[in-house]
């Protein structure tokens, strides 16, 4: 119970501190939006194309526009020692993670969510029509990158070259969780139903999800302090 | 004594390796479709598997060295990861090389050869970890976490093959697949010399470890005078 | 024996022991770079305690 109020209060903290400057939010935003928009305007794709790549496409765009939000996940602590602090506080270190982790996730999903009326308006697709099949692949794909991302912040935040070790440590992680997504992403996004034969893949996805949140829960402690 | 195990291992692994040679290029039967080249199995394969041996042993090591502290671990992990790192790319390169002469292309992105190919760049993502951090025990630790993490991917490769239908070839050593008795012998029995070459390479780079710390050790003597 | 693709074959082989060279060679190197940093060191150790 009271590690879910402590990660309840770090996840608070978190959004607070970002809804004051806006900043990562809008620099996620505005990063999705520019790839869409550019994509597009480059490739101008017909209706069949987009189809096929729809899924490979949104995943690419969440998974940087999101790496700009998880990056900052711990390094946003540097200053002023707060990591330290936060650290030596009696919050668990699995909870200072969920909570940043949580924190990550909802700012994400905002992101993608502007970002997905924008890719139905530029590239004529009309996305709704799996609604909520597709919020639930979303929200899977979405915890695996924020999963994925806030425990590689919080190992490389004290680290050279953090800017250079945080993507390549993180993207060839993320590829089987990202494959899966967007595998479940283009049939839902072009109006198909999740039929059986996506089962698979969203086992793929489910179980990615599972492990690595276990791992990294089990495993910031030592990051963390040693 | 570790310099007459290392000759011996090596040695031993040449003879089986002359021995395997002989009986795949004079003995065993041609494949029908494929002529002589589908010989390179007996590389590709083996590799593949020595090459998960060692992230596997990097595995147990790190999880070890997070229990006991003891930077030896830290050693073997590095040592193993970075000997399955050279056999991983046989095994890509190998594929490749085949993949070209058979289908006709260098490269596709099926699952398979994606995971295989993400595996290898993950681990050598390990090593560039290790190279940005300096002080030698947050290392170890950041570096075992790393590894931890990273072999989740190794099942991943291993069971794309039976999962996904795609254009590597189906399963053939469970599954059911299909294959000569004599090939699929070969493929277990050139997997021998292949890990006997590993264990030597893999001595030989904990041995530079060892090297490397009383290098750490000297040095900080000499700046103590 | 089946001519077809023979030379490809040796291709194949020559690219996986090629590789395995490779790593033996950056091993080796690695190896004498660490032996002269250690020598160096020691010398300079030895030269340092000589010293009154």
């Amino acid at each position: 119970m009271r590690f879910f109020r402590e990660t309840l209060a770090i996840a608070a903290k978190d959004l607070r501190a970002e809804m004051r400057t806006k900043e990562a939010l809008n620099a996620s935003l505005a990063f999705a939006l520019v790839i869409l928009l550019l994509f597009s305007f480059a490739f101008e794709p017909t209706a069949e194309q987009t189809r096929e790549i729809a899924g490979g496409l949104l995943w690419l765009v969440f998974a940087f526009a999101g790496a700009l939000i998880l990056n900052r996940s711990f390094v946003r602590e540097l200053p002023n020692d707060c990591l330290d602090a936060l650290v030596a506080s009696p919050v668990s270190a699995g909870a200072l993670y969920l909570g940043k982790a949580l924190a990550s996730f909802l700012l994400l999903v905002a992101v993608e969510l502007v970002a997905l009326p924008v890719f139905g308006v530029f590239y004529n697709v009309r996305w709704t029509a799996q609604f909520w099949p597709l919020m639930a692949v979303l929200a899977l794909g979405t915890w695996a990158l924020t999963v994925i991302g806030t425990i590689f912040s919080a190992l490389t935040v004290n680290l050279r070259l953090r800017e250079l070790m945080l993507p390549a440590l993180v993207y060839p992680l993320l590829v089987p969780g990202l494959m899966a997504a967007i595998q479940l992403t283009t049939p839902l996004v072009a109006g198909q139903p999740l039929g059986p034969e996506l089962y698979d893949w969203l086992k793929l996805l489910a179980g990615f999800d599972i492990i690595f949140t276990a791992l990294s829960l089990a495993l910031v402690e030592t990051i963390l302090v040693g | 004594m570790r310099e007459k195990i290392l000759i011996a291992l090596a040695a031993l692994a040449g003879l089986l390796l002359a021995r395997n040679l002989y009986v795949m290029l004079l003995e065993l039967p041609d494949e029908a479709a494929q002529g002589a080249i589908y010989r390179i199995i007996f590389f590709h394969v083996p590799a593949a598997w020595t090459a998960f041996a060692g992230f596997f042993v990097a595995l147990v090591s790190s999880v070890l060295y997070l229990i006991r502290h003891n930077l030896r671990y830290d050693a073997l992990a590095v040592s193993a990861t970075e000997v399955g790192l050279a056999f991983g790319a046989v095994n890509l390169v190998t594929g490749m090389i085949w993949g070209r002469i058979i289908w006709g292309i260098w490269w596709t992105w099926d699952a398979r050869l994606t995971s295989m190919l993400i595996c290898w760049l993950l681990y050598a993502g390990y090593l560039m970890l290790r190279r940005a951090v300096d002080d030698p025990t947050q290392r170890a630790r950041f570096a075992a976490v790393f590894s931890i993490f990273a072999f989740v991917d190794v099942p991943i490769v291993w069971f794309s093959i039976k999962w996904w239908r795609t254009q590597h070839p189906g399963p053939v050593v469970w599954g059911g697949g299909s294959m000569d008795p004599a090939m699929y012998q070969m493929l277990f029995f050139n997997w021998i010399p292949l890990l006997l070459l590993a264990c030597a390479l893999v001595m030989l780079r904990l041995r530079q470890e060892e090297t490397a710390r009383e290098i750490e050790a000297l040095r900080r003597h000499a700046h103590a005078l | 024996m089946d001519e077809r693709n023979f030379l490809y074959m040796f291709y194949g082989f020559a690219a996986a022991w090629l590789i395995v060279a490779l790593y033996v060679i950056a091993l080796v190197r690695r190896e004498k770079a660490l032996r002269k940093q250690l020598d160096r060191l020691r010398h300079m150790l030895e030269h340092q305690e000589k010293k009154p």
